[in-house]
């Protein structure tokens, strides 16, 4: 359970030795939720410190790390409680993040430009938290549809579906033009999203995800997961608990695709294919795939590798000269220190575990703990 | 059919409700083998039924067909008078027909308690309610202090006990264990005995129990069905079965 988080947000002893006993039912409340309620604090901070002493190219690298860990925040509700890994969710993200489009641009631009809009939306313009919400809706509308075949399958089989799934996405928004302005860059998005903006929503999924995964449907799935056959043999309907944690996921990427849209303000189709998809599992990999915890260090730890990376590509002078990394030196850095993570350990930085209430001290602490997400 | 077991201490009120589970002409065939053949059985609340037989007599097999694992290529499977054979394995488990994994078969990574916890959930119980339901079921297979080890640290032996445990969740009315005692000691048998024989009293089963320790099926069986290559060989008392010539012959051998 001890483990290191960021050196800026380590405001906790990592001994026990200092305990701090909940005695107030809000207390209680607090160490119950501790995981969401511990990331929200470190975000909390790392979002201000950013926001009122970063420049702006730091701040709009901030939000784009935000929605990416927002994508894997919901990637680890499917992923970490069915065990199936997924590469088909950044097709929801593009789901979500056209859904948007078509909500908010302007009714100008979307009779020029996506002409095959019905009269309605062609029409009307919406808010923009009505935008990310019902995006968010229709993302897990596709994922019901698409889920209640693909959740049939088990193992690779349902992996490998679920990649058919983002290509078939991916080929049929390109080629969408009426609605989607197919290979062309659409624009006109109202920019809304911020580092502030994308807090409260990665606060609220962080706890959804948390009770999701501690509630009898998240149990279900877990046992799914570690074994199919047994779980059945528990009365479990695994299709059913598949389906329900692959909808929830959708949603919460299909929303987090809405928010990237509104962060860029343009769209092109060519942004949601493999190299999100898999810079988005690595993070949930590095972290631990069965923790929210490990969903959302990994996602702090790998964004900061990349930045680190990024700069060391610009590079830096010593003197006279210029060192710096050669062109691409960030993914081949980034892949060696993943593998370097993963060698040393195999279950992500966090172990599949959750970083729960370090002050224990008490009895009822410890029952608190016990329930292993 | 076989006499119906009248001095059951299991008849208490309600749960001695009269209901069988019984398999009709259940044929079960791979291709070219039949692993099982045209195979009755009822089995009624409240009893113990040994199935035994040589490797591959198609015990196993026999329990997936009753459970929904697999559906009979022929015959049918009946809990009461509904027909269940060829409906899910989930919804077979709701309706009161439970059964335990040669392989233990834990969800490894979920705690102890968290293991029988589900059997609790998947059938409408709260958090709450289920975890209370675990624990008394993990207090009786003396597991209570591992309750909260993930299960895949567990040693063998304990391991099938919360085997059997997660198949009483939620009270079936029939528990169908796969050779629960397979590869113990001696002394370890006798415990998993001790449990087994505890089951129709304690939680109004009948009980479906495969193995291969002849110690443990004499000991805790009232009724034997004795299979040899999908077929039945024989049936009958435990004493009974032992004096068969054909059971001799095929499965006890030398003995």
């Amino acid at each position: 359970m001890a483990m290191t988080t960021e050196g800026n947000s380590a405001q906790r002893p990592t001994s026990s030795r200092f305990t701090i006993e909940a005695k107030s039912p809000f207390m209680l409340q607090v160490r119950a939720w501790w995981p969401p309620v511990l990331w929200s604090i470190v975000l909390l901070i790392i979002v201000a410190i950013i926001m009122l002493a970063g420049g702006p190219v730091l701040q709009k690298t901030l939000t784009d790390a935000l929605i990416k860990l927002l994508v894997v925040v919901g990637l680890y509700v499917f992923i970490g409680n069915s065990g199936i890994l997924s590469f088909g969710h950044i097709g929801f993200m593009m789901i979500g993040a056209y859904g948007a489009a078509w909500m908010t641009c302007c009714p100008r631009t979307k009779k020029l430009f996506i002409p095959g809009l019905p009269e309605y939306l062609q029409t009307h313009q919406f808010p923009f938290l009505v935008s990310v919400v019902v995006s968010g809706l229709l993302a897990a509308v596709v994922a019901l549809i698409s889920g209640s075949v693909l959740m049939r399958l088990s193992g690779i089989a349902a992996s490998i579906g679920t990649f058919a799934f983002l290509m078939v996405m991916y080929s049929f928004y390109l080629r969408w033009d009426p609605w989607t302005r197919g290979a062309s860059t659409m624009t006109g998005l109202p920019v809304e999203t911020n580092s502030w903006v994308m807090l409260p929503f990665i606060v609220v999924v962080m706890f959804g995800a948390f009770l999701y995964a501690r509630s009898r449907y998240g149990l279900s799935a877990k046992a799914s997961r570690d074994d199919e056959v047994a779980s059945k043999a528990a009365g479990v309907n695994v299709v059913g608990q598949r389906l329900l944690s692959f909808v929830i996921s959708a949603f919460i990427v299909g929303m987090a695709g809405a928010l990237f849209g509104h962060f860029l303000g343009i769209l092109t189709v060519d942004s949601f294919g493999l190299p999100l998809t898999f810079i988005t599992l690595s993070m949930l990999v590095v972290g631990g795939m069965q923790s929210l915890s490990g969903a959302v260090l990994g996602s702090i730890v790998i964004s900061a590798l990349f930045e680190a990376l990024r700069q060391l590509e610009v590079g830096f002078n010593v003197g006279e000269s210029v060192i710096a990394l050669p062109g691409g030196g960030r993914e081949v850095g980034i892949g060696i220190l993943m593998l370097i993570i993963l060698i040393f350990r195999r279950n992500g930085l966090t172990a599949n575990q959750e970083i729960y209430w370090p002050f224990r001290g008490d009895a009822a602490a410890k029952t608190a703990m016990s329930r292993k997400s | 059919m076989l006499k119906r077991k009248t001095d059951s201490r299991a008849a208490q009120g309600h749960r001695d409700d009269g209901l069988t589970l019984q398999a009709v002409d259940v044929t079960v065939r791979f291709g070219g083998l039949t692993a099982v053949d045209t195979v009755n059985e009822t089995l009624h609340r409240g009893e113990i039924l040994g199935v035994i037989g040589p490797n591959g007599a198609g015990k196993t097999t026999f329990v997936n067909a009753l459970t929904g694992f697999q559906e009979p290529t022929s015959g049918q499977v009946k809990l009461g008078q509904k027909v269940i054979s060829g409906l899910s394995p989930h919804w077979i488990r709701r309706h009161g027909v439970s059964r335990s994994f040669q392989a233990g078969r834990l969800f490894r990574d979920l705690p102890v308690s968290e293991n029988v916890e589900v059997a609790g959930v998947s059938m409408g119980l709260s958090r709450r309610r289920a975890h209370r339901h675990a624990m008394e079921l993990i207090e009786w297979i003396g597991l209570k202090e591992k309750a909260r080890q993930p299960a895949g640290v567990l040693p063998y032996t304990d391991e099938r006990r919360v085997g059997i445990a997660r198949a009483l969740a939620m009270q079936p009315a029939f528990v169908l264990l796969d050779e629960p005692a397979a590869g113990m000691s001696d002394l370890e048998c006798d415990d998993i005995m001790r449990l087994v024989k505890e089951i129709p009293e304690r939680f109004g089963c009948g009980v479906l129990l495969i193995e291969h320790n002849m110690r443990v099926i004499m000991g805790v069986c009232e009724r034997i069905h004795v299979l040899d290559s999908g077929k039945t060989l024989s049936r009958g008392t435990p004493a009974e079965v032992q004096k068969d010539p054909a059971v001799i012959q095929a499965y006890l051998g030398h003995g």
